[in-house]
């Protein structure tokens, strides 16, 4: 008999393929994993603290950057909870707008998914055209909030600024080209046998595991699980919008791809609603300049980001300062999968099941 | 313009003799002086290539490429080769010292030698070896050696892991490589490339050869570490694969000598399969640069487009489905050619 | 059929291949920048009220001024105003909470210095002096609100001039053009060159409004070229 042993690598937290400082101790046994180990807190940055030394409305632009690759998704969620917690009316305009740049967000964030997903396998070309794409929309997100990546657009109460005049014809001729880039990532990078070959039955994540492990999101939905926050307990005006939650059966990497496709093509449904239904006019309610909110209030407030399921759970002692933040940060708990569904897999597979996972450090280490 | 270069070496000959060195001698000075060239132009082509396929990768991501230094970027490589000159030469304290730092001057020295017997035109081949063909794999297989030792001497769990995933794959790919490259032989009857060459004369091997031409461009991708198969480096996975721990020149020697083995294996596939110099109103030499370059432009079309295949499908890939095909190859060839010999062709 | 993905992503990577580059070539090209684009934060003290809004809407604590107090006044002035802005997160918030439009977002976007202290903005109000506010009380208001911007008000008495010449030339303008040439002939064909070819026409006013010594040399010139090139027409 070989002895043989197996040995430890440390991938990440400075490797090519961790998507910012995610470190994944990997046990091997040659190629094959024997156990990986989540190391996260590389990009810890105490969000949680700093929002307790800042007011209600200061905290905007942090919520932000927790997610910074769909910045209105989390913003969204942090003034929707304070507005629950301050019981403050939003104008029916200032939702729509909301509505249109959060699934603007939630496209591009998939796109970067796209993308990363094919420049982890090594097709560079597909994330070079994936990110192409993604230009169009932070094109519009400086035209309505005059930053690209991280926004911070709404405010208490509403959004600090109408939409320009600009914006309409940008977003039409975005969404009506919107299959066209699809088709094309299905070509270049879907439709390819080695791609499909590296991603089917590959981090096969079951259903009950994924529940057990409080996974959300399009990882949730790829195990076959229909579950969407903007369906299943809607916020804001979701419930005037029809769209389908897309699901997969197998809760493979290549579900979680799919899903996350055939979600750009719901988002866009949802903004072309969107953007027929909007009234014209207020976009900010009438919110008190210092906002102190009743003591003893306490409100979690969950939003579907594109990562899965964002809350907020906020405490209020009266003052104009928040007592408590929490977020439950999606990136964070469904990394925690990784180990599960890495098991038995190659050293490629990792990298793929990382890519699929789509984690956004920023917001699973706060 | 057809027999410049023999020409040139012809006359080059009886000068030296004339002036009286014995005949020998003046051969082995035209010899030298032609290994001489041969590195020059290829260590000048590695720029061009660089150049080329920076461009190509720019033109595909819808990018311009290197476009600052010189006409359309083309001293960019120039400087890229200066920087990679003044850099601080890097050896990890941990590393395995010797075997560290030969591994890449073995690494090009095997990559020039392939030079050797390619047919650059007519007549022009350094030496006109009767086993060229043999002598051409041999080699190739060499430059496995070279990464192991690369890997092992690092020190370094990814490079070890490139390491060894660059015998394995190689070692199985050699297999179909050789393989498909006895179809050409058995229609040609000869292994020296030069007959090879003359027996194109009437049709051009990838006409008679179109499953083991794809065979052998596959087997030559995944010989040559490129994309889709670059599975030593595999920047995505292992960093830099067997290359990590490499700093400034020496990690240039590598790079240098993969480019090399492009252009050889690119002119091994036009030698083979395209009738090498054979072509109208150009010289030769002109013709088996344009097949090369060609070739070369396809390779790297690939690697820009496709993901990486994963290791354990690269080995059931090989063993699995080119092994058996290009065996099956064979077998038609043979009996193919004793078909139409029976036929009396 | 196995590679037919393959093929189909070539073919897309070759049509891109052959299509025009998207790129903008930054340092030349420009990018373009919408309206709303929040490049760096400028601040223009003549507006500030010194009401404290900013820095207490900031919540990275960019922002922050210094004040004294006006004499036999409850209100105060500003002595500096300063922007950290390597703390700043271009959120927009001080912006909105500004009742005077004094803050405010410009679109230079290239902010980046080699020392940390660079980046540091302070605005200091220019001196203040004393004037006769009437009624013999006095008053403090900054220099340059007596001294009005010379240079930028004689260019723009400049360009006006400029403009006004230009369009004389263009009708016309023997008179004018009679003083930089000696005979009456002269300027009349001065002005018909001049009204046929815009180039020197522009030339000819800009001249005329800065260097009137030059502006004498260059007409004569234009009209000796002209008579000659006429004299040269008739001979053929
Ligand atoms: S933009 Fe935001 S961070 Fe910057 S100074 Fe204004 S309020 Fe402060
Ligand atoms: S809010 Fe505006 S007016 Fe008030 S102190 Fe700040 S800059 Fe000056």
């Amino acid at each position: 008999m070989i002895e043989t042993e197996t040995y430890t690598i440390n991938i990440g937290p400075q490797h090519p393929s961790t998507h910012g400082g995610l470190h994944v101790e990997a046990i091997m046994d040659g190629e094959e994993v024997k156990d990986a180990i989540v190391h996260v807190g590389y990009v810890h940055r105490s969000v949680e603290k700093i929002a307790e030394s800042r007011t209600y409305a200061q905290f905007v632009p942090y919520a932000s950057r927790l997610d910074y690759l769909a910045s209105h998704l989390p913003t969204l969620g942090y003034v929707q909870a304070v507005e629950k917690l301050a019981g403050i009316i939003v104008p029916e305009r200032a939702e729509y707008i909301r509505v249109i740049v959060s699934e603007l967000s939630r496209i591009a964030s998939h796109m970067i998914f796209v993308g990363s997903l094919a420049i982890d396998l090594g097709a560079t070309t597909g994330m070079v055209y994936c990110f192409r794409d993604r230009e169009r929309i932070m094109d519009m997100f400086e035209m309505s909030s005059g930053q690209r990546m991280i926004a911070s657009y709404m405010r208490l109460g509403g959004i600090s600024a109408d939409l320009p005049e600009s914006f309409y014809p940008a977003v039409e001729s975005f969404i009506n080209d919107l299959p066209g880039m699809i088709a094309e990532y299905h070509g270049l990078i879907s439709g390819n046998e080695i791609l499909q070959e590296r991603c089917k039955d590959v981090g096969i994540l079951s259903a009950q595991d994924a529940v057990a492990y409080g996974v959300t999101g399009p990882n949730l939905r790829a195990s076959g699980v229909d579950y969407d926050l903007r369906r299943d307990d809607p916020y804001g005006i979701y419930p005037r919008f029809e769209f389908r939650v897309p699901t997969g059966q197998n809760g493979d990497s290549w579900d979680r791809f799919m899903v996350r496709i055939e979600e750009m093509e719901q988002s866009g449904r949802i903004i072309k609603q969107a953007l027929r239904d909007m009234p014209s006019g207020e976009i900010q309610a009438k919110v008190p300049r210092i906002l102190k909110p009743e003591k003893g209030r306490e409100v979690y407030h969950r939003v579907e980001s594109s990562k899965g399921e964002l809350g907020f759970h906020l405490v209020s002692d009266g003052s104009d300062k928040p007592y408590r933040v929490h977020v439950r940060a999606p990136s964070f708990i469904n990394l925690m999968v990784l180990p599960l569904i890495c098991r038995g897999g190659k050293l490629q597979d990792v990298i793929t099941n990382i890519a699929t996972l789509d984690p956004v450090l920023g917001e699973s280490d706060r | 313009m057809e027999h410049l270069f023999t020409n040139i070496a012809q006359i080059l000959t009886s000068w030296m003799v004339s002036l009286g060195l014995p005949p020998i001698w003046a051969d082995l000075i035209l010899l030298i002086g032609q290994w001489t060239i041969i590195v020059v132009i290829v260590t000048l082509n590695v720029i061009v290539l660089v150049w080329l396929e920076r461009k190509i990768s720019g033109f595909i991501q819808e990018r311009l490429g290197p476009n600052r230094l010189g006409p359309f970027g083309a001293f960019q490589t120039i400087a890229d080769a200066m920087k990679l000159l003044t850099k601080e030469d890097i050896i990890p304290s941990q590393a395995d010292r010797w075997i560290f730092m030969t591994a890449p001057m073995l690494f090009i020295v095997i990559a020039v030698m392939l030079y050797a017997v390619l047919p650059l035109g007519q007549g022009m081949e350094v030496v006109d070896l009767n086993v060229g063909l043999f002598y051409f794999i041999s080699l190739g297989s060499l430059s496995t050696i070279c990464l192991l030792m690369a890997g092992w001497g690092s020190n370094n769990k990814w490079s070890l892991l490139g390491a060894m995933r660059s015998v394995a794959q190689m070692i199985s790919y050699e297999i179909p490589l050789a393989f498909s490259l006895l179809g050409v032989v058995m229609l040609a009857g000869s292994l020296n490339l030069s007959e090879i060459v003359t027996a194109q004369n009437r049709y051009w091997f990838i006409l008679l050869q179109p499953v083991a031409f794809l065979t052998y461009f596959i087997a030559a991708t995944a010989e040559l570490n490129r994309g889709p198969f670059d599975m030593p480096e595999a920047e995505q996975e292992l960093t830099a694969g067997a290359y990590t721990e490499y700093t400034g020149m020496r990690w240039a020697l590598f790079f240098l000598a993969e480019y090399t083995n492009l252009v050889a294996v690119s002119a091994l596939a036009a030698t083979l399969f395209f009738g090498g110099g054979q072509g109208p109103w150009l010289p030769s030499w002109l013709w088996i640069i344009i097949k090369t370059y060609l070739i070369m432009l396809v390779f790297m079309w690939m690697k820009w487009t496709f993901p990486r295949i994963r290791m354990d499908h690269l080995m059931s890939f090989s063993w699995k489905v080119l092994i058996p095909v290009s065996l099956a190859n064979i077998l038609i060839t043979g009996l193919g050619i004793e078909f139409f010999r029976g036929m009396g062709w | 059929m196995i590679g037919k993905g393959l093929l189909k992503g070539l073919g897309i990577t070759l049509k891109h291949g052959v299509e025009k580059p998207k790129t903008i070539q930054y340092p030349e090209q420009r990018p373009y920048l919408q309206e709303r684009f929040r490049g760096c934060l400028e601040f223009d003290y003549k507006n500030c009220i010194v009401c404290g809004m900013c820095t207490k809407a900031c919540p990275n604590n960019v922002l922050s001024f210094e004040t004294a107090p006006i004499e036999g006044s409850k209100k105060k002035r500003l002595v500096s105003y300063t922007i950290d802005l390597q703390y700043c997160m271009f959120c927009n918030l001080c912006v909105e909470a500004c009742p005077t439009n004094t803050l405010f977002f410009v679109h230079d976007f290239e902010l980046s210095t080699y020392r940390r202290d660079e980046i540091k903005k302070v605005y200091i109000p220019p001196a203040l002096t004393q004037v006769d506010a009437g009624g013999g009380q006095a008053e403090l208001i900054p220099q340059d609100a007596l001294e009005p911007d010379r240079e930028a008000e004689a260019e723009a008495k400049r360009l006006k001039q400029l403009q006004a010449m230009k369009t004389a030339l263009s009708k016309g303008g023997q008179k004018v053009l009679a003083k930089y040439v000696d005979t009456e002939e002269d300027a009349a064909v001065l002005a018909n060159l001049l009204q046929a070819d815009e180039k020197k026409r522009d030339k000819m006013a800009a001249l005329i409004v800065d260097d009137k010594e030059k502006a004498r040399k260059v007409a004569q010139a234009f009209v000796a070229k002209e008579r000659k090139t006429q004299a040269g027409g008739e001979e053929k």
